[in-house]
């Protein structure tokens, strides 16, 4: 029975890692080959006949992708860092003081992660317009709807952890709110601030809907949108847009490698109440 | 001991009031109000919200000025001196009426100024025809040109394209919206379903200690990781009749009648986002019901195996009902992720083959940015709004899903 029961698990688990890893496996065959060995007989071939890089240096010199991985990046990391800025002094406020409406707030807050970002398309969109700020970086501003309510909710829980009895000591050494936030609370809560960091990068590098609707111009693509303008109306090159497919999940793998553990606390305490 | 709050720590919540003000709630408040108008930003008479009549001077000026124009060519060449006199007098008499409306835009106008404005067309017409018809010797070149601006000036008038109610009538009568809500909710349902169940079984797997359990974890955080739209891209390459892999193999072992089907049926668009999303989703799911399996404690376990408890019965009976909350909480939160879906079939399927996939999200996009109609394309974001709402009410108050705690 136990035997059973191994052998059962363990063919699960394979199972489970085959059927997570074949599509990047497939990309990654198919991103070699020549377009002449695509289409027809040798489509299904592991290992191609004549292997080829044209495939990446095409994308990535011609067709906009370094371009694109560039302003992922900007994106990204513009986003990552006034979140992180702005959560942080929320949720140290909102885990250290009483105010009227704290819980209004919190509801408010778990309630925009929730509710459908086409809501606020239309009226961006014309926003974007009317202050002439469409195919900018300004798309980071509305990113916020999408990364700050999960910064937030992460933070309070990190922040709740750090024991009052550290910045009561602080205080009576005449600290001031602002330094023992950002010198006192915020090194403290490093694990939660590194999570949120994380998180607010990945959801920003992932967003397609703004990006694609507020973006139109080729030179503000970011990665998602850009690699699926690479798809023509006439032609599908399925070897380029393999290749770009695994140019642009390499960054994603590599943070996942590193960042495990944040990432699972991540999904965890933004999904969990406390 | 928690303090209150002073305004010196208010300003420390002051950036997230602002930026959820402008870019959520401000937001949230117009697309409510688009609803109540026929509103088209491209469409000139419809570009913005006008609540009463309104009347586009700046265009009327526009009108006017080319008007003075070609009368000048008009003037020219008219046979007699009394001719010109005549056309400069017309000239004269448009410039004075028109000049204040110059630097003007669209704005509101009232009924007085309409009967004006009105009067002032009507007689430029007649003196014009009159003019025309007592030359009617003379080939005017520009004389088509000066009735099609006094045409022109007859449109400047925008009617208010306040239409109340009217958008939400049109909606319960919209039978693509209503195939669109089925479609969402199909969708919504079948993969939230797989996902929950594979999840469990995932979460279940990965909750033991065994050796290289690690693996399976970073494994699993990399679907979840890889943005939709890339991923939904990948797919529809595997998916793809000629040469994609999946498609291949699910058609030699006889599960669909030829590759093409996955993409090019209405059914098989439906299994293949739903494949996807739960190849998508699933760890994450197993991630966060794996969360609520660590905190049950295992003397629990310990316990109920002396008392000779099955494992089927353990898990039913402890397992189960220690993480209802936990399962409560990643269903609601699969759920309205799901029911929002949009980069996923925008980018693997388009909403197609011929409608089958069209969610909601995908219907209101092509509506406000495809087809420029923000008024009934934000009806239609509205419905979403208010079906998400009753999913979560119905989690929170009739399941008991406990999102936060209050203090």
């Amino acid at each position: 029975m136990k035997k059973l029961v191994f052998a059962a698990v363990t063919v699960v688990i394979l199972g489970f890692l085959a059927i997570s890893i074949f599509p990047f496996f497939w990309m990654v065959v198919t991103s070699v080959k020549p377009s002449s060995e695509i289409f027809g007989a040798n489509a299904f071939r592991v290992i191609a006949e004549n292997p080829t890089l044209s495939n990446y240096t095409t994308v990535m010199f011609e067709k906009n992708m370094l371009r694109a991985i560039g302003n992922s990046m900007v994106v990204s990391s513009i986003t990552m860092l006034y979140v992180v800025i702005i959560a942080s002094m929320s949720a140290y406020i909102i885990s250290r003081f009483s105010f009227k409406g704290k819980n209004l707030l919190m509801g408010f807050i778990l309630s925009v992660s929730m509710f459908p970002q086409m809501i606020i398309v239309g009226p961006v969109f014309n926003m974007f317009h009317n202050f002439d700020m469409l195919n900018s970086y300004w798309v980071v501003l509305p990113y916020a709807t999408i990364t700050l309510p999960i910064a937030v909710w992460i933070m309070v829980t990190h922040f709740k952890r750090i024991p009052l009895s550290v910045e009561e000591a602080a205080q009576i050494d005449g600290c001031s709110v602002w330094r023992t936030l950002w010198q006192i609370i915020f090194p403290l809560a490093a694990p939660g601030v590194f999570t949120t960091a994380i998180m607010t990068f990945i959801a920003a590098w992932n967003e397609f809907l703004l990006a694609s609707t507020l973006n139109v111009n080729i030179r503000f693509h970011t990665v998602p949108v850009a690699i699926n303008s690479l798809r023509t109306q006439f032609a599908i090159l399925w070897g380029e847009i393999t290749a770009a497919a695994v140019v642009v999940i390499i960054p994603t793998l590599l943070i996942v490698l590193l960042f495990q553990k944040q990432i699972i606390s991540g999904i965890v305490s933004g999904a969990v109440k406390e | 001991m928690i303090k209150r709050i002073t305004f010196k720590q208010f300003l420390f919540i002051l950036p997230l009031l602002l930026i959820l003000a402008v870019f959520s709630v401000f937001p949230i408040l117009s697309s409510f109000v688009y609803t109540a108008f026929d509103y088209r930003p491209t469409d000139p008479t419809r570009a913005s919200l006008f609540l009463s009549e309104s009347f586009n001077s700046g265009g009327f000026h526009e009108d006017g000025f080319f008007l003075t124009f070609f009368l000048g060519d008009v003037a020219f060449e008219v046979p007699t001196d009394e001719g010109a006199a005549e056309v400069a007098a017309i000239q004269q008499y448009v410039d004075d009426f028109i000049v204040r409306f110059y630097g003007e835009d669209v704005r509101r106008i009232t009924n007085s100024e309409i009967a004006e404005i009105n009067e002032f067309i009507d007689s430029l017409d007649v003196r014009l025809t009159a003019f025309y018809v007592r030359y009617s010797d003379t080939e005017f070149f520009r004389k088509d040109d000066t009735f099609t601006l006094i045409e022109s000036m007859r449109r400047r008038f925008i009617e208010p394209n306040f239409i109340g109610l009217e958008n939400y009538r049109s909606l319960i009568q919209d039978s693509r919206f209503l195939s669109a809500l089925r479609i969402t909710l199909t969708f919504t349902f079948i993969s939230v379903f797989f996902e929950l169940v594979l999840g469990m079984a995932l979460a279940l797997i990965m909750n033991r200690a065994i050796r290289g359990i690690g693996i399976v974890r970073t494994v699993a955080l990399i679907p979840w990781a890889i943005p939709t739209a890339v991923a939904a891209l990948m797919w529809s390459y595997l998916y793809d009749g000629s040469s994609g892999i999946v498609a291949h193999i699910f058609s030699q072992v006889g599960l669909i009648e030829s590759p093409q089907t996955m993409l090019l049926t209405a059914s098989g668009a439906m299994a293949s986002a739903i494949l996807a999303d739960v190849w998508k989703t699933t760890p994450y799911m197993a991630l966060l019901l794996l969360s609520g399996l660590q905190i049950i404690d295992s003397g629990l376990y310990e316990s109920a195996a002396i008392d000779g408890s099955g494992r089927i019965k353990t898990f039913t009976k402890i397992t189960l009902p220690l993480m209802k909350s936990s399962i409560l909480v990643a269903l609601l939160f699969r759920m309205l992720d799901a029911f929002r879906v949009y980069d996923l079939i925008a980018v693997l399927t388009g909403g197609g083959p011929g409608g089958a996939t069209e969610t909601l999200s995908i219907y209101a996009h092509r509506l406000m940015i495809g087809m420029n109609d923000f008024g009934y394309g934000s009806t239609v974001v509205i419905a979403m709004f208010v079906c998400v709402a009753i999913i979560a009410f119905f989690f929170v108050k009739v399941l008991g899903a406990e999102i936060f705690k209050n203090e």
